[in-house]
């Protein structure tokens, strides 16, 4: 499948550093064609905005000009290495986000996998289409759900006295241990469906000559499914991981911010949440911003770790 | 064809569980629809669950008398439509550049674009940018800063890197250039992940309007469904914080207005409809198998 | 595949056109000349149409694109046509923020609490000799309270023109602690004073209504959702033990000095009677994780017996109970007190406060024209158009002189959510300077509407009514000291109060949104012999914080205020 520049008499696995740079350039003049105008693009609109990082060594405030700016220099990260709410908040944004890998990204393969297996078109895709509806209600719906659900008089307490587990309601949103499980199992219902079309997208360009020939040898379900459906998908699914590793730190903070009741703080504040309470809504935005830079390095570091070990593992990388 | 008892069960349990994951994601859209069409000081007794209470269609005629919502509409199908096509052309093109193994500078260009996905300077720098590109107040702001995302870019390429290589190879030798190798050659083979990406793209154009917010918010030329709709959220939740008698919403505010949470279930519905329709559309490109025939060389 | 092309090329011509339309909103205006005149009067020169745009930081559901008829009326009488641009978002400050980076400012802005970034950013004018010059009806309205308008000691100029009412009297009380109307009904009309009256209306009743409608009855419940964890839980504490509005803070009338509230040893005493209620099984469990809409649907359900909250908060619920019929299980609010001599200084009030306004901005394209038109605004004639509407058209003068609305307006207005979209009425009112309902006007009527006892009074449900005579009252304020028992305050109110440093703001931010909210329900949740031990925590985690440091900041801006203002020299 990859070609690491072996055949020297196949143009397109050519390796390119032996010729000249002009030669190069002219070979690939229609390649370089196709992606200039969107690497301009990128640096305009992506790289030029990150001067904005300078505010963070700032006291900045909008409308005096850059020159009379304050600088206060590394002020802001002292302070938010120092505070520490902080780690309790970093605390928080990795477990969430290690669980939402564990569930939120695993669930939705398991997914499109068991959907795959449906022999009947019209279920399929209407049970497909079902499964995706959560993700166009806005977080503040579905939060107000899973409150009231979880409620002493909601549907989970019913259920379970009903079934004789338990004989006086629980107070799930109140308990401290239960948030994270919370959050993820509400974006896990939320989002699975969403995030399965772009697996059921890849198992489609799996060969079905190759399952045909499978039955034949006399392979049951889970062997073809093992054998056959996962390594298609695995390039996908291994791109899909390692940008998700990279964002392991950037898990936004809507359904944190709806679903946190004033018990369950110390759990359910993430780093995104602390900018928003002590940075922007106090229009401290070289707070926001120091707080901002930080994750950006760490989020760039982690992608490069995993792209690293996804090389090594899967011979699948991203950068 | 055979099928054994693992078989069987195997599609028991599926089916079941299937079954189960519908009726659960299902909820929460019909609990949406019902409070929509229920009356608005009715819902605030609670207690509903998929069928209204209460019903009425005032929540939707608040939303459709706004004199905007049809323009709104209009240029929420334009820069959906507009800024699909462009997206996908922009990410297919830099997709499959940088799966060419032969480009010198792969390495290079992914790298770009994907760490973009991590760092941002901010909204104010943002905003400048917009300002000196004159993209404030302009249709365009909502086409060409969300050209591209890396994601899609990194996924769509990693499929081409599934394709056999031997297809562009044998059209290379038959004389076409890398442009007609890409768009007649890969391109077609990939009409799977095009069409979930076009799918990601256009729902991504139809639901936003933060950007609309930011860029455009006081130009009712250029305003947007998704932001029209925000709008009248965000007044119906204009509460009277004080016994003072604001901008006139005293006495029947009070007593009638439609209740934020009402409006918010009725927007959803409104917005997430065409999507609905639209959708088995594109469903059928990625359901079905793609057959690979033209693969023997 | 050409017909897919040409399609799109049609399309991209269209939005080209439109394209093209963009960039002529929100920024031009005209300058009509009046044909036909050679040398202009003053009038003339004062009624050149001329448009001036303008942002609010305040969402406002009823704008009506100057369309009104109240609308035009303005024009007509001025000459000016406002174009307003409301805030469409949550959060102001962005949009203000943006405004400052990009120099891009309408011709007036309300900023609200956030104008200091416009300051900062020198993007406002400094009115003082502008209102002097051409401001002869602004200054006779603030009057004495002018100087409130002023920024700071460092630079006692002014740079907006106060919204919000001059002269107010608040009809309606500004009490926190709710009580259903069955209770009291049931209890025979009990004194409600204290605590105590309160948690034992609360627990009798109770102990004989443990459901209500076949469903578990609440005796009392709190609301703790984000920001309203403030309103709910905390601002009662100084209403009970004889504070009035000052956000976060106390000031000691008699030597000015301002302390966190919740520091008081009195609201200690408060805070320990939620434990109490909450040991006693009479406080919800599920205060501090329910939602806004939840506490809404458990009031409207009737169950509920008592909250302590602000008016505006339960009104939805309220509403709700009186239009399914449940007028008995509405609320009524009650001079609850931590003891019989501690005062109910709830409706103390704050002069006016002066924090906020409009500011003429530095791209305003005529400052004086602007000037003049807001103190046209602070005008008779002004107030009663923008309060009333049009003579003959919404209203008229009684048999007795009185001012009314004509019967189908007053109809409208109560029913109609859109009223003030279609006529204008109360559109222009804030935030524009207001007379507020304290001032008769040169027809001995008042300049706003709802200013008489008598129109409060018609609110009433029958209920209500019933419940007042039981106490021998009409209305809700006869039950409460009246803001007349008390001088009125001469610091304002410190919520208005602005802090430049943001190394204190963050810290005043911190202890508001994340030390509260995480400290104070684990104190009242707790054992009762374990709430000193938790208080006290959540005192030192506080001052930890940085607590003295905001005390300090806020008691330099309340002795400059009281200095700026000629309270003290």
């Amino acid at each position: 499948m990859k070609l690491t520049g072996s055949s020297a008499s196949l143009p397109i696995g050519n390796n390119p550093r032996q010729k000249s740079i002009w030669t190069t350039i002219s070979q690939q003049k229609y390649l370089i064609a196709m992606c200039l105008p969107f690497v301009i693009w990128v640096i305009i609109f992506a790289y030029v905005p990150l001067w904005g990082w300078t505010m963070a060594f700032q006291d900045y405030k909008p409308g005096i000009p850059f020159s009379q700016q304050k600088w206060v220099g590394l002020k802001y990260f002292i302070e938010l290495f120092q505070d520490p709410y902080f780690y309790l908040v970093l605390r928080n944004t990795i477990v969430m986000s290690l669980l939402g890998l564990a569930f939120g990204f695993t669930l939705p393969i398991v997914l499109a996998i068991l959907l795959n297996e449906i022999k009947n078109d019209l279920f399929k895709r209407t049970v497909q289409t079902v499964s995706y509806l959560p993700h166009f209600v806005s977080w503040v719906v579905v939060a107000s759900l899973v409150t009231e659900m979880l409620s002493g008089s909601g549907t989970v307490n019913n259920v379970l006295i009903a079934l004789g587990i338990i004989d006086k309601p629980i107070q799930f949103m109140a308990q401290p241990k239960y948030f994270w499980w919370i959050v993820t199992g509400s974006d896990v219902w939320k989002e699975i469906g969403w995030n399965s079309i772009i697996f059921l997208a890849a198992i489609s360009s799996i060969n079905p000559e190759l399952y045909e020939a499978a039955t034949v040898d006399g392979a049951g379900r889970f062997t073809k499914i093992w054998h056959i459906t996962l390594p298609g998908i695995m390039p996908t699914v291994m791109v899909i991981l390692v940008m998700s590793i990279g964002n392991l730190i950037n898990i936004g903070f809507e359904k944190q911010m709806l679903l946190r009741n004033p018990l369950v703080k110390e759990y359910a504040d993430v780093i995104d949440l602390y900018i928003l309470d002590f940075g922007i809504n106090g229009a401290r935005y070289a707070l926001g911003t120091a707080a901002g830079m930080f994750k950006s390095v760490i989020s760039v570091i982690l992608l490069f770790m995993a792209n690293t070990f996804s090389k090594k593992v899967a011979d699948v990388r991203v950068i | 064809m055979k099928r054994s008892a693992g078989d069987i069960a195997f599609d028991a349990v599926n089916y079941t569980l299937m079954i189960l994951l519908a009726m659960v994601t299902l909820y929460p859209f019909l609990h949406v629809l019902a409070v929509s069409l229920n009356d608005s000081i009715d819902t605030v007794r609670g207690g509903l669950t998929i069928f209204p209470r209460k019903f009425t269609l005032a929540n939707y005629k608040e939303i459709f008398a706004s004199p905007n919502i049809g323009w709104a509409t209009f240029i929420s199908v334009m820069r959906t439509v507009i800024g699909t096509i462009t997206g996908i052309i922009a990410t297919s093109m830099v997709a499959y550049v940088i799966s060419r193994q032969d480009f010198f500078a792969r390495r290079f260009v992914s790298g770009l674009f994907v760490i973009t996905m991590y760092v941002s300077g901010g909204m104010i720098p943002g905003y400048m940018l917009m300002r000196s590109l004159h993209l404030i107040n302009s249709f365009w702001v909502y086409i060409f800063p969300g050209l591209i995302s890396a994601f899609n870019v990194i996924v769509l390429r990693s499929y081409i890197d599934g394709l056999p290589l031997d297809i562009q190879e044998s059209a290379k030798i038959d004389g076409a250039n890398d442009f007609i190798i890409y768009a007649r050659i890969v391109m077609p083979l990939c009409t799977p992940v095009i069409a979930t990406l076009c799918l990601f793209i256009a729902v991504g154009q139809w639901n936003s309007w933060f950007d609309t917010y930011l860029y455009n918010g006081f130009n009712e030329k250029l305003t947007t469904l998704q932001y029209e709709l925000q709008k009248m959220l965000v007044n119906a939740q204009a509460q009277i914080t004080s016994t003072e008698d604001i901008y006139g919403m005293a006495q029947a505010q009070k007593l009638q207005r439609i209740s934020p949470d009402s409006l918010r279930m009725a927007m959803t519905i409104v917005a997430t409809l065409p999507i609905l329709v639209v959708y088995p559309f594109v469903q059928k490109y990625f359901m079905q198998g793609l057959i690979l025939g033209a693969v023997k060389s | 595949m050409k017909r897919k092309i040409a399609l799109l090329m049609v399309l991209a011509m269209m939005l080209m056109a439109l394209a093209g339309c963009g960039g002529n909103e929100s920024s031009t205006s005209s300058t009509e000349k009046p044909s036909g005149t050679s040398t202009p009067t003053e009038e003339d020169k004062a009624k050149e149409p001329i448009t001036f745009t303008m942002y609010s930081a305040d969402v406002n559901p009823n704008a009506d694109n100057f369309q009104s008829p109240v609308a035009q009326k303005i024009k007509e009488l001025t000459g000016v046509t406002l174009d307003i641009n409301y805030e469409a978002g949550s959060n102001p400050r962005q949009t203000l923020s943006l405004m400052a980076a990009s120099g891009d400012y309408p011709d007036l802005v309300f900023a609200k609490g956030d104008v200091d970034v416009l300051k900062d950013a020198g993007g406002i004018l400094q009115l003082d000799d502008l209102i002097d010059k051409y401001g002869p009806n602004i200054k006779a309205l603030f009057g004495d309270y002018l100087p409130r308008l002023k920024w700071s000691l460092d630079d006692p100029h002014i740079y907006y023109v106060g919204s919000y009412p001059v002269y107010q009297e608040t009809l309606t009380p500004n009490g926190l602690f709710w009580l259903q109307h069955a209770v009291v009904k049931e209890e025979g009309y009990p004194k409600i004073n204290t605590l105590a009256d309160y948690e034992k209306a609360i627990k009798d009743y109770y102990h004989k209504y443990p459901t209500i409608n076949g469903q578990p009855t609440i005796p009392f419940t709190l609301l703790a959702d984000g920001w309203r964890f403030l309103i709910s839980v905390t601002n009662p504490a100084w209403a009970a033990t004889g504070g009035s509005d000052d956000g976060e803070w106390y000031v000691n009338p008699d030597t000015y000095q301002a302390v966190r509230h919740v520091t008081r040893e009195e609201e200690k005493e408060y805070f320990k009677w939620l434990n109490h209620m909450y040991n006693e099984g009479l406080l919800d469990p599920e205060s501090f994780t329910q939602k806004y809409d939840q506490y809404k649907a458990k009031i409207a359900s009737g169950r509920v017996l008592a909250m302590p909250d602000a008016q505006w908060e339960i009104n939805d619920a309220e509403v709700a109970l009186r239009q399914a019929g449940m007028e008995d299980r509405m609320h009524g609010v009650y001079p609850v007190m931590i003891s019989s001599d501690v005062k109910c200084r709830v409706n103390q009030s704050p002069g006016y406060t002066g924090g906020w306004g409009i500011s003429i901005s530095t791209k305003c394209k005529d400052p004086q024209r602007a000037i003049e038109f807001l103190d046209w605004m602070c005008t008779e004639q002004a107030q009663v158009l923008t309060h009333w509407g049009i003579e003959g058209v919404h209203w008229k003068y009684d048999e007795n002189g009185k001012r009314v609305f004509l019967p189908e307006i007053d109809q409208q207005r109560r029913t109609d959510t859109s009223f003030a979209k279609k006529t204008g009425i109360g559109n222009y009112t804030y935030p524009f300077p207001e007379w507020g309902n304290g001032k008769k006007d040169s027809t001995g009527n008042y300049v706003q509407p709802d200013s008489e006892v008598t129109d409060i009074v018609k609110n009433y449900t029958d209920t209500e009514k019933e419940i007042l005579a039981g106490y021998g009252a009409t209305t809700w304020m006869d039950l409460f000291p009246k803001p007349s028992e008390f001088p009125i305050k001469p610091w304002g109110a410190v919520w208005m109060y602005h802090i430049s440093d943001t190394d204190i703001t963050a810290i005043d931010s911190k202890i508001t949104n994340d030390i509260g909210p995480r400290l104070i329900p684990k104190a009242i949740l707790a054992p009762e012999d374990q709430f000193d031990k938790a208080w006290d925590t959540y005192l030192n985690e506080m001052d930890k914080a940085g607590l003295p440091k905001v005390t300090d900041a806020i008691n330099k801006v309340l002795q400059e205020k009281l200095q700026l203002w000629g309270v003290t020299k």
